[in-house]
C-alpha cells in the first residue's frame, strides 16, 4: 500500500501541499499499523491466556491445583504429578488407545474414499457434478446429532454397538464431506497441464497421477488427514452415544466429569488440547483451502 | 475452477468421474441418508403398537382386527401352534410340548400321530431324559371329551388320525415344542374384536382368563414421542437457552471474526504467528474448551483469583450455581466466543483473499477511512462468505453440547443437544431422543433457508 504512494511522490514534482498530504498519509498509516498490532496482540492474549491457565493447572502439583488464589506457571512449581494422576486414572489409557484407533481409521478411510471424489470434482465436468457438489455442501452443514441416535439403534440391532470400529464408521461419515471438498481444492491447485505433459511423454493417466500429481498433492492430503484426525479426536457427542465400554478419551472424560476431581478435569482438558496446539501449527496454511472452499 | 473447464469426451459419456465419486456416494447413502431416514422413522413411528388378531389360530389366516398395545383382553381359549422357523424367542412366549405317539386307537388299530403333552403321562424315559413311553391320561372333567385325539401333525389345526382311550399305553417317538395361541377378546372403540394371537404378545397376569397386550406386531404412526418431547419439563428451557445463545453469540462472533481477519489481512510482520494463535481454537474440542472456562469460572478459579488479587472482592463469588444462571450463560457465551470464532475468521479470510487488492488500494488512495472501506467494499463483497459462515455457525450452535454440560453440570441450564443426550443415555428413550434430533435438524434447515432467503432478498432490493 505504501508503494503506490511512494511512486506517486517520486513521479510528480512535489509541491509543499502534496508533501503535507503525503506526511499525513504516512502518519496515518503508521498509526494504523500500530493500532492493528495492538488489536492483534489483544486478541492473541484473549486466546492465549485461558490456554496458559489450563496449562498451569495441568503441569503443576495437585495441591497447587486445589489452592486458592490460583497461580500461573512460571510462578508455581512445575510438576508432572497432575498429568500422571490423570493418565493413571481408570479408563484413561484405554480411552486414549481407542481415540487413536478411531482417529486413525477415520482419517485413512475418509482419505481413501474422498480422494477419488475430490479428484473427479476438480478434473472432470460431468452431468450431476453440481448436484453432487451441492449435496456434499449440504451434508457438510448438517447437524451430526441427528445421525448418532438412529445409528446407535441400527448398530445395536446389527450387534456392532459399543465398538471403536463402528464409531470410526460414524466419524468417517462426519469427516467425508469436508475431506472431499478440501481434496478437490488441493487437486485444483495442481495445473492439469502437468498431467497432460506427462501423458504426452508417454505416461498412462494412472502413471501421470502416480508420478506427477501425487507428490505435489501429498502435503495437502496430509493436512486434510491431520484435520480429520483432530476432528475425530475432538468429537464427543457421537462417541458418548455410540460406546459404553470402549469409550474414547473425550467420552470417558465427559461421562466421569461429575464424579471427578479438579486436577483430573484440568489435566484432561489440557491433554485433549495438545493435538490442536501442535497440528494447527502445521496445517495453518491449508486452513483456507479447507474452509474457503465451502464459500465458493 | 479453471482446471475443471476441460471437458473430456464430448460425444460419449465419460464414466471415469462417476466411478470416482461412487465410493463416497455409497458411503454417504449408507451412513448419512439411511440413518437420517431411520431417525425420522424412530421419531414418528411407534414400533409394535398394534397387535393383529387372526380369525383362526394360524399365522396365515384372515385378519380379524387389530388391538392396541397395553389393552386388557379376555382370554377365551388356548391352542398350541408350531413356532415359525427363524423367529427369536420373546418375552411372554408360552409353549406346550407335543409328542408323536404310537398306540392302539378306539377301534383297536395301531395308529401313529401327535398329541399334546397334557394328554400323555410319561412313564419311561431314556438315559438323556427323553421320554420313550407313556399312557394316555384320563380326563376327569365331565364336560371334556373322554377320548384323546391324535393328529397327523403337531398342532390342533391338522387332521385327526384317530382317538385313543384313557390309559392306553403308547410309545413316544418324537416331541415338538409349540407356541400357545390365545383366542382373545377386546374392545376397540365401541367394537368388540375377537381373534387368535400368539401368546408371546400377551401377559397373562397369572390367570388364564385375563391378559394384557404387552407388545404388538405392527407399527403405526404416532405423535406420542413428539408430544413427550414437547411436554418434557426441560424442552422449553432447552429451546429458549439454545436460541438465546445463538442470538447472543453469533453477531458478536462475526464482529470479532472480521476484526481478526482484518488484522491477518493487514499483512504485518509476524502475521503468520497471529494466524496460528487465532486459529488454535479451531482444533480444540468443545469439551476441553468447557474445562478451560470452568477453570476460570469455578468458585476457586482464576476469575476470583484475579479479582481478589486486584482487591476487588474479599470472598470468592459463586458463579456456576442454580442461583446465578446468568453467570453460566455468560461463561458459555465467552467459551463459545473463544472456541468458535476461529472458524468464522477462516471463512472470512478466505473470502477476503478473493477481494482484489487494487480495489482496496484505490479506496485508500482516495482517502476512504477504514470504516468506509469495511462498510462499502469489504462487507458487500464478503456477503457470500458471510452467508456460508452464518449457516455453518448457526447449525453448529444448535449442537452446542459439551461446553454447556461442563459449565452447568448438565441441568442448571440445558440445551437441545443435551436433552437429546439425556433422553438417549439417561432415560434410555431413543424414540424421544430421535424426536429431539429431528427437531434440531428442522430448526437448522429453517434457519439456513431463512439466511439464504434473507440474503437473496437484499440482493434483489439492491439490484
Amino acid at each position: 500500500m505504501t508503494s503506490a504512494v511512494d511512486m506517486q511522490s517520486k513521479v510528480v514534482q512535489v509541491s509543499p501541499e502534496v508533501k503535507a498530504i503525503h506526511r499525513r498519509l504516512k502518519r496515518r498509516q503508521s498509526i494504523n499499523r500500530a493500532l492493528t498490532y495492538l488489536v492483534g496482540i489483544l486478541i492473541s492474549l484473549w486466546v492465549l491466556i485461558p490456554i496458559l491457565f489450563i496449562t498451569s493447572m495441568a503441569l503443576t502439583t495437585p495441591a497447587e491445583v486445589r489452592s486458592y488464589p490460583k497461580g500461573i506457571l512460571p510462578f508455581i512449581p512445575l510438576s508432572t504429578e497432575t498429568m500422571e494422576f490423570f493418565l493413571n486414572s481408570r479408563g484413561i489409557l484405554p480411552g486414549l488407545r481407542n481415540s487413536v484407533i478411531v482417529a486413525v481409521i477415520t482419517l485413512s478411510l475418509s482419505t481413501l474414499i474422498a480422494a477419488p471424489a475430490g479428484y473427479a470434482l476438480s478434473r472432470f465436468i460431468f452431468r450431476g457434478r453440481d448436484v453432487f457438489r451441492l449435496s456434499i455442501l449440504a451434508v457438510r452443514a448438517f447437524p451430526i446429532v441427528i445421525l448418532s441416535i438412529p445409528l446407535a439403534v441400527v448398530f445395536l440391532r446389527a450387534g456392532i454397538y459399543d465398538s471403536v470400529y463402528s464409531l470410526a464408521l460414524m466419524h468417517t461419515a462426519l469427516a467425508l464431506p469436508t475431506t472431499i471438498l478440501v481434496l478437490s481444492s488441493v487437486f485444483s491447485s495442481i495445473p492439469y497441464e502437468l498431467e497432460e505433459a506427462a501423458m504426452v511423454f508417454g505416461c498412462s493417466p494412472l502413471q501421470a497421477f502416480r508420478y506427477v500429481v501425487l507428490p505435489l498433492v501429498m502435503p495437502g492430503i496430509a493436512a486434510s488427514a491431520i484435520f480429520t484426525f483432530v476432528l475425530s479426536w475432538n468429537e464427543v457427542f457421537a462417541a458418548t452415544i455410540l460406546t459404553i465400554q470402549n469409550r474414547t478419551l473425550p467420552a470417558q472424560v465427559l461421562v466421569t466429569l461429575n464424579q471427578s476431581s479438579e486436577p483430573y478435569q484440568f489435566a484432561g482438558g489440557f491433554f485433549m488440547m495438545i493435538p490442536a496446539l501442535i497440528f494447527i501449527y502445521f496445517i495453518r496454511r491449508y486452513l483456507f483451502n479447507m474452509w474457503g472452499q465451502i464459500s465458493k | 475452477m479453471t482446471t475443471a473447464s476441460r471437458p473430456k469426451g464430448r460425444t460419449r459419456i465419460n464414466w471415469a468421474p462417476y466411478l470416482l465419486i461412487l465410493p463416497s456416494l455409497i458411503y454417504l447413502v449408507l451412513f448419512f441418508g439411511w440413518p437420517m431416514i431411520q431417525g425420522l422413522i424412530l421419531a414418528i413411528r411407534e414400533e409394535s403398537a398394534l397387535l393383529t388378531l387372526r380369525s383362526d389360530a394360524e399365522q396365515n389366516s384372515p385378519i380379524a382386527g387389530q388391538l392396541p398395545r397395553g389393552m386388557q383382553v379376555g382370554i377365551l381359549e388356548t391352542q398350541g401352534n408350531p413356532i415359525p422357523p427363524g423367529e427369536p424367542a420373546q418375552g411372554n412366549l408360552l409353549t406346550e410340548v407335543w409328542f408323536r405317539v404310537r398306540g392302539q386307537d378306539t377301534a383297536g388299530q395301531t395308529i401313529e400321530g401327535w398329541s399334546p403333552e397334557r394328554r400323555i403321562r410319561v412313564r419311561e424315559s431314556d438315559a438323556d431324559g427323553t421320554p420313550t413311553a407313556g399312557t394316555v391320561r384320563s380326563i376327569l372333567a365331565s364336560s371334556a371329551d373322554p377320548l384323546t385325539r391324535i393328529y397327523t401333525e403337531a398342532g390342533e389345526n391338522s387332521e385327526v388320525v384317530g382317538q385313543m382311550e384313557a390309559r392306553t399305553a403308547v410309545e413316544i417317538l418324537d416331541q415338538a415344542t409349540l407356541e400357545v395361541w390365545f383366542l382373545i377378546r377386546g374392545e376397540n372403540g365401541n367394537q368388540t374384536i375377537e381373534g387368535w394371537v400368539p401368546s408371546r404378545y400377551i401377559n397373562t397376569l397369572g390367570d388364564e382368563t385375563q391378559g394384557r397386550i404387552e407388545q404388538g406386531d405392527t407399527s403405526q404412526f404416532t405423535t406420542r414421542y413428539i408430544q413427550r418431547m414437547v411436554n418434557d419439563r426441560f424442552f422449553w428451557p432447552a429451546l429458549r437457552t439454545t436460541l438465546l445463545l445463538i442470538v447472543l453469540i453469533i453477531p458478536a462472533q462475526f464482529v470479532l471474526a472480521i476484526i481478526m481477519a482484518l488484522v491477518i489481512q493487514a499483512e504485518l510482520k509476524g502475521s503468520g504467528i497471529f494466524l496460528y494463535i487465532f486459529a488454535i481454537a479451531l482444533g480444540i474440542s468443545d469439551l476441553a474448551v468447557g474445562i478451560v472456562w470452568y477453570s476460570i469460572f469455578t468458585q476457586l478459579g482464576y476469575l476470583n483469583s484475579i479479582l481478589e488479587g486486584l482487591g476487588l472482592i474479599d470472598v470468592p463469588i459463586t458463579y456456576l450455581s442454580a442461583d446465578t444462571r446468568y453467570w453460566i450463560l455468560i461463561a458459555v457465551w465467552l467459551a463459545e466466543m473463544w472456541r468458535a470464532t476461529a472458524l468464522v475468521m477462516v471463512i472470512v479470510i478466505a473470502g477476503m483473499q478473493a477481494i482484489s487488492r487494487e480495489v482496496l488500494e484505490a479506496a485508500e488512495v482516495f482517502g476512504a477511512t477504514l470504516w468506509q472501506r469495511i462498510r462499502y467494499i469489504i462487507l458487500p463483497l464478503l456477503r457470500p462468505s458471510l452467508q456460508v459462515a452464518l449457516i455453518l455457525r448457526t447449525i453448529l450452535a444448535f449442537q452446542v453440547f459439551a461446553v454447556v454440560i461442563v459449565l452447568s453440570g448438565g441441568d442448571i441450564i440445558t440445551v437441545l443437544s443435551n436433552e437429546t443426550y439425556r433422553q438417549y443415555y439417561e432415560l434410555q428413550n431413543s424414540n424421544v431422543a430421535a424426536a429431539y434430533a429431528v427437531f434440531i435438524l428442522l430448526l437448522s434447515m429453517i434457519t439456513s433457508f431463512f439466511y439464504l432467503r434473507a440474503v437473496r432478498t437484499q440482493e434483489e432490493v439492491a439490484g
